[in-house]
């Protein structure tokens, strides 16, 4: 046993300090993600935000992580109690299992001794895994919205299945064409073909696929203007109305992880990782090296995560229909496309930067739904209505 | 009739009549304070100025040389009487702001305000400023005036129509005017204060806040009173009153003008005498003696007979009537000869009606009686002479009489019809071998009396219906707290047979209910009581009660024929 | 009243702007909405009041807290007319008026006085017409805003707490005794300024 143990603990320890790494750093990511959140949010409004706790309200974090934790639990009486618990759980669970895969540092590349900034390195499905795995999260939410008995709450379930289900499809093959470019579903893999130049950027050679990955990974974080399962005004909070105290804070967590996957999978699939032009040599050159390839890729991590925070005080909100529409009509026709694009390059071995001019693709497809989403967004409403330019009333004043 | 033009329109008057009174019949409102329908003509306050002409045969019109005052200006045919011109607004004008050189404008604090004529007056015909820069005259408050009465000199406008009440109408002279010019004042002589029966309707008779009543004295703004029309139960006089009240607590009774039934005024007895409607000793839970109750009704007559700390919301009344409706008609089976109702002269017509058809279908042997009538001396009669003699029978103009119950004659009138006879209880109780009574109550005074009680003992049932706990009530096997005249709707007949509607002004207190709807929900009855409804059923059932087959009774009341008419006075 | 006078206004429905393919693309819209927060986000001005760290100015006739207030001899001024309380649209005041006890020197002057005169705070709608209907100026809506309490009970003042507020108010600078038989408060002359230019010379600033 404790042969076995001395022979394993070189690539065991890597593992768990990883794993410890995860579980010690995503609730408090979250809570100072909320803090930062409401500060922006405050700033963006001409506010001030949370000050009152500590230096600049830095402590309102953890005094709303207390008062989450200490809250009475309640439990309405008309819920189904088994899934109602698991709901939250499952959430949070999937979410973070999503991790496993994720280097969140400079992978060595030799990862067979010493500590490696992900849980499970050189994993050849990796990215393929985290999306499987991502999806599940799905049942976390539609378990929840059920478990509620709860005409409001199941309306933000079945919105959200269907926004999962919908938006998969373009996040899929956004991906593909990153995949195809690399020839590998590792993710250290698909990092390391952007180092060098700028210009090995993914971003560079397929905007499109950037446009259309962030926009449906967006919709799966059910973040705004996509937050239609959980958006206060129509469903007084969806899926997680009946939820209070710790278990909404699981699902609050969840949603936070998956902004936290989503910034990292949108700085490593398309910002080079780690990489930046100017640091050249090995990723596992000393420990300066590394922290440095460190801080590189938390700050494109964090530049993402800013953007996310920032879109939400720049977009309404869309309308469910509208919502679809984008994911059918616009966004899977543009992956296919790009899909096309990249294969017709790799296939004819063509300069890939010729990939660029997909993003025209993005521009004739605008041209054309500019005439079409006029008709069929306001059809339901256009049959009865008036003129425009009819007179309404004759009012004296 | 003759004819008068007022302001154009041609109406036809009284030739009695002064131009006031024409005047009101062409719908023209002519301002005074000094005069009163009742009273004699002084025109002291120079209000009722107009314009006073005579049409010619030939067409013209020939006007008076002066205004004139309406009150103290008779008309005749032709009569012509002008109240628009500017010469009478600009002289009314004149003549308020002169009545208002010494007010002290003390509104805020005034008891009259709200039903001032100063206000009413001022806002109508008035002007808007005083041209007065001289300190105004202050004057004492005199609270010695009378045990009810005190006056706020300062307010007064000398229209001396208090003086003239006691001098004409209760002959007891004892105000006056003493001082002259602006000195002049309202005063009674050292230690004779203005106490007596009448001095109450002083108050009502000031045009002003001048004259208040104590009882009265800022208890309660005017205008948050609301009136309901209704019957003095003071004396068979049935004096038409209003009753003030607000949010269920009496104020104050005011008499409401009745030519038919005592003319303007009201007695203190009758005006102070309301106060027993919301006194504590009131009765106003049902109940249902352990006998009575029965084992089965055990646990109902736990909440029933529970003290005021009982939570319950259950209405007591369901059980209590349900076991009374019972147990009355096992009595009457057992024995009907033997069940006695009393009847109160202080019940309505309709009241009487309910519970003598209800006992009278149970069985015809059922006998009803009328309960005691209370008398009290002899009939008072105003005004009295220099001596406080009482008046000749042509000069009286007010009385107050000896019998203090409201509605004798109208419970008589119900009682013949069932009953064929007149008994009283008193004549009863020696042969009464009565195995049960229900003894109707309702007086504004324990009537009970000693051989009341004896006499009663203790029957197989005994039911009573009162407001005021007695010892009948102590022992009663049901006992249902009823409602005082204020609470009651229904009819009165009074002395003279004059039928008047009484209105319920205010909810009876706790669980007590007016009679007329215990009565209704005994004899099981459908719908809710509603005494105009009954009171067309009376007037159909009993022949001698035929006036009141119309239902409403209008302001004054009708006569109800079989009693003789008495000459109506003041 | 004639209706040549009037204008009429016509009312006409209007059309959604169609969409072009620069917001049918929506990438333009998102930018020049991310510049507006960024915009807002830098722009380093901020309306939020620091509340109970920096009190805020009040206007002189801001309605807060009502105060029955004294006379020179330092009785209450009300005469117990029920004015404010046939006024008030949300019945909260209620007076028991008594006669001032006549023997008692320092009532000698007074008939009327309110024996006890209760505002429920809680149910008041600070819409000033009692202030308003007064006419002896008695009562008075002052500047205190913050009123707090732990029980509606305490919400309800009575007599003494009202007058209290007048001890504690009327030195405070922040509100001087505001109407005065006839002539007008300070907080009238301040919105009349406002409006019209300076107050009438002569005037004295409590009327």
């Amino acid at each position: 046993m404790y042969d076995f143990l001395q022979q394993i603990w070189p690539t065991l320890w890597p593992t768990l300090a990883a794993i410890g790494v995860i579980l010690a750093f995503v609730p408090v990511l979250g809570l100072y993600m909320t803090f930062i959140e409401r500060k922006l949010a405050a700033y963006v409004q001409d506010r001030l935000g949370p000050n009152r706790v500590g230096p600049f309200g830095l402590f309102q974090a953890i005094a709303d992580a207390i008062k989450l934790f200490l809250k009475e639990q309640v439990i309405p009486d008309h819920v189904f109690k088994l899934l109602y618990f698991i709901a939250p759980t499952l959430s949070l669970m999937t979410a973070m299992f999503a991790l496993v895969v994720m280097p969140f540092g400079p992978v060595p590349t030799d990862y067979t001794s010493g500590f490696r900034y992900i849980v499970a390195p050189g994993i050849d499905i990796g990215i393929m895994m985290m999306i499987a795995i991502s999806s599940l999260s799905a049942y976390g939410i539609i378990l929840g919205g059920w478990a509620s008995n709860n005409k409001y709450s199941l309306y933000g379930a079945i919105r959200s299945c269907a926004q999962f289900i919908s938006y998969e499809i373009p996040l899929g093959l956004s991906i593909i064409g990153i995949v195809v470019a690399a020839g590998s579903l590792n993710i250290e893999q698909i990092v390391a073909a952007q180092s060098g130049d700028f210009w090995n950027w993914n971003i560079f050679w397929q905007p499109l696929a950037l446009i259309v990955f962030f926009t449906s990974a967006l919709a799966e974080t059910n973040r705004l203007p996509f937050d239609l399962p959980e958006c206060e005004q129509e469903l007084v909070g969806g899926f997680h109305t009946e939820y209070g105290g710790i278990k909404f804070v699981l699902f609050f967590l969840a949603e936070y992880t998956h902004v936290v996957t989503v910034s990292f999978l949108t700085a490593l699939l398309f910002f080079g990782g780690w990489h930046f032009p100017g640091l050249s040599g090995p990723v596992d050159a000393g420990l300066g090296g590394m922290l440095l390839r460190t801080f590189v890729l938390v700050a494109k991590v964090s530049m993402v995560v800013a953007f996310i925070m920032l879109l939400r005080w720049a977009l309404p909100r869309f309308r469910f229909d509208q919502l679809m529409g984008l994911a059918w009509k616009g966004l899977i026709p543009l992956g296919l496309v790009n899909l096309v694009c990249v294969a017709v390059v790799f296939t004819f071995d063509l300069p890939k930067h010729l990939l660029s001019f997909t993003a025209v693709f993005l521009f004739v497809a605008s041209l054309i739904s500019a005439r079409n989403l006029q008709s069929t967004i306001n059809m339901p409403r256009s049959a009865g209505r008036p003129k425009a330019g009819s007179i309404l009333s004759e009012v004296t004043v | 009739m003759a004819k008068v033009i007022v302001n154009d329109v041609e109406v036809e008057a009284d030739p009695k009549d002064n131009c006031i009174l024409a005047a009101r019949k062409a719908g023209v409102e002519i301002p005074h304070y000094c005069w009163h329908e009742s009273l004699s003509v002084v025109a002291s306050c120079r209000m009722c100025l107009v314009e006073v002409g005579e049409k010619k045969p030939d067409g013209t019109i020939a006007w008076g040389p002066k205004l004139v005052p309406g009150c103290q200006t008779p008309i005749k045919e032709g009569t012509v009487i002008r109240t628009d011109s500017a010469k009478v607004k600009t002289t009314q004008q004149m003549t308020l702001e002169l009545l208002l050189l010494n007010h002290p404008l003390d509104c805020s604090i005034c008891d009259q305000a709200g039903e001032c004529y100063l206000q009413d007056y001022t806002y109508k015909y008035g002007k808007a400023q005083s041209r007065l820069d001289e300190p105004k005259l202050q004057r004492m408050d005199k609270y010695h005036i009378g045990e009810q009465i005190a006056l706020f000199t300062d307010r007064c406008v000398m229209c001396t129509r208090c003086v003239r009440f006691t001098r004409e109408i209760s002959g007891t002279a004892e105000l006056q005017v003493v001082a002259r010019g602006s000195h002049e004042e309202i005063d009674v002589f050292p230690d004779v204060p203005c106490d007596n029966k009448l001095a109450g309707n002083v108050v009502d008779l000031c045009p002003v806040g001048a004259l208040c009543s104590k009882d009265f004295l800022y208890k309660k703004r005017v205008w948050w009173l609301k009136h309901a029309e209704s019957v003095c139960t003071g004396c068979s006089t049935g004096c038409s009153i209003h009753i003030d009240q607000n949010e269920d607590k009496v104020y104050r009774l005011r008499p409401r003008e009745n030519p038919l039934a005592q003319g303007h005024f009201m007695c203190d007895e009758g005006r102070f005498g309301f106060k027993y409607i919301h006194d504590e000793r009131r009765l106003t839970r049902p109940k249902l003696s352990d006998a009575v109750s029965g084992a089965a009704n055990r646990k109902s007559h736990a909440t029933t007979t529970a003290g005021s700390g009982d939570l319950s919301f259950a209405d007591p009344w369901t059980d209590v009537l349900e076991v009374a409706r019972r147990k009355i008609k096992d009595a009457v089976k057992s024995d009907a000869r033997g069940f006695v109702a009393v009847l109160s002269p202080f019940m309505t017509v309709e009241e009487a009606y309910l519970l003598a058809s209800f006992l009278k279908g149970l069985d015809k042997r059922v006998r009803l009686v009328l309960g005691p009538v209370p008398m009290v001396g002899s009939d008072d009669k105003y005004p009295k002479g220099p001596k406080g003699e009482s008046p000749a029978e042509d000069k009286v103009r007010f009385t107050i009489r000896a019998e203090k119950c409201p509605n004798r004659l109208g419970v008589e009138a119900v009682l013949r019809h069932f009953e064929g006879q007149i008994t009283g209880l008193e004549q009863m109780m020696a042969g009464a071998n009565a195995t049960s009574w229900f003894l109707v109550g309702g007086n504004s005074e324990g009537w009970v009396t000693e051989s009341i009680d004896r006499a009663v003992g203790q029957p197989g049932l005994l039911i009573v219906q009162d407001i005021f706990p007695s010892p009948l009530s102590e022992r009663a096997d049901i006992l249902l707290p009823s409602g005082s005249f204020a609470e009651r709707e229904g009819t009165y007949v009074n002395h003279s047979g004059l039928a008047q509607a009484v209105q319920a002004a205010v909810r009876c207190p706790g669980d007590a209910r007016a009679d007329g709807r215990i009565l209704l929900e005994l004899a099981e009855r459908k719908g809710l009581f509603n005494a105009m409804a009954i009171r067309k059923e009376v007037g159909n059932a009993i022949p001698s009660l035929v006036a009141l087959t119309e239902g409403d009774l209008g302001e004054h009341g009708v006569k109800i024929g079989g009693v003789a008419r008495e000459p109506i006075h003041s | 009243m004639s209706t040549e006078t009037k204008k009429v206004k016509t009312v006409k429905w209007g059309e959604e702007p169609k969409l072009g393919w620069k917001e049918a693309m929506y990438l333009p819209a998102i930018a020049s909405g991310l510049m507006t927060a960024l915009k807002h986000a830098f722009s380093g001005k901020t309306t939020t009041r620091q509340y109970p760290d920096v009190e805020p100015v009040i206007p002189a006739n801001y309605r807060g807290v009502h105060r029955l207030n004294r006379d020179e001899a330092g009785r209450v001024k009300c005469v117990a007319c029920y004015m404010c309380q046939t006024a008030c649209p949300a019945n909260c005041i209620e007076i028991i008026a008594a006669p001032a006890p006549k023997d008692d020197p320092h009532w000698k002057d007074r008939d009327k006085f309110p024996e006890t005169f209760t505002i429920d705070e809680l149910r008041c709608i600070y819409c000033g017409m009692c202030e308003e209907a007064c006419p002896v100026d008695a009562i008075e809506l002052t500047s205190v805003y913050d009123l707090t309490g732990m029980s509606r009970q305490e919400m309800i003042f009575d007599k003494e707490k009202l007058l209290s507020v007048f001890d504690e108010t009327v030195n405070s600078g922040r509100d001087p005794i505001r109407t005065n038989r006839g002539a007008l408060g300070p907080a009238s002359e301040e919105a009349s300024t406002a409006k019209q230019g300076p107050p009438p010379p002569g005037r004295g600033r409590h009327g």
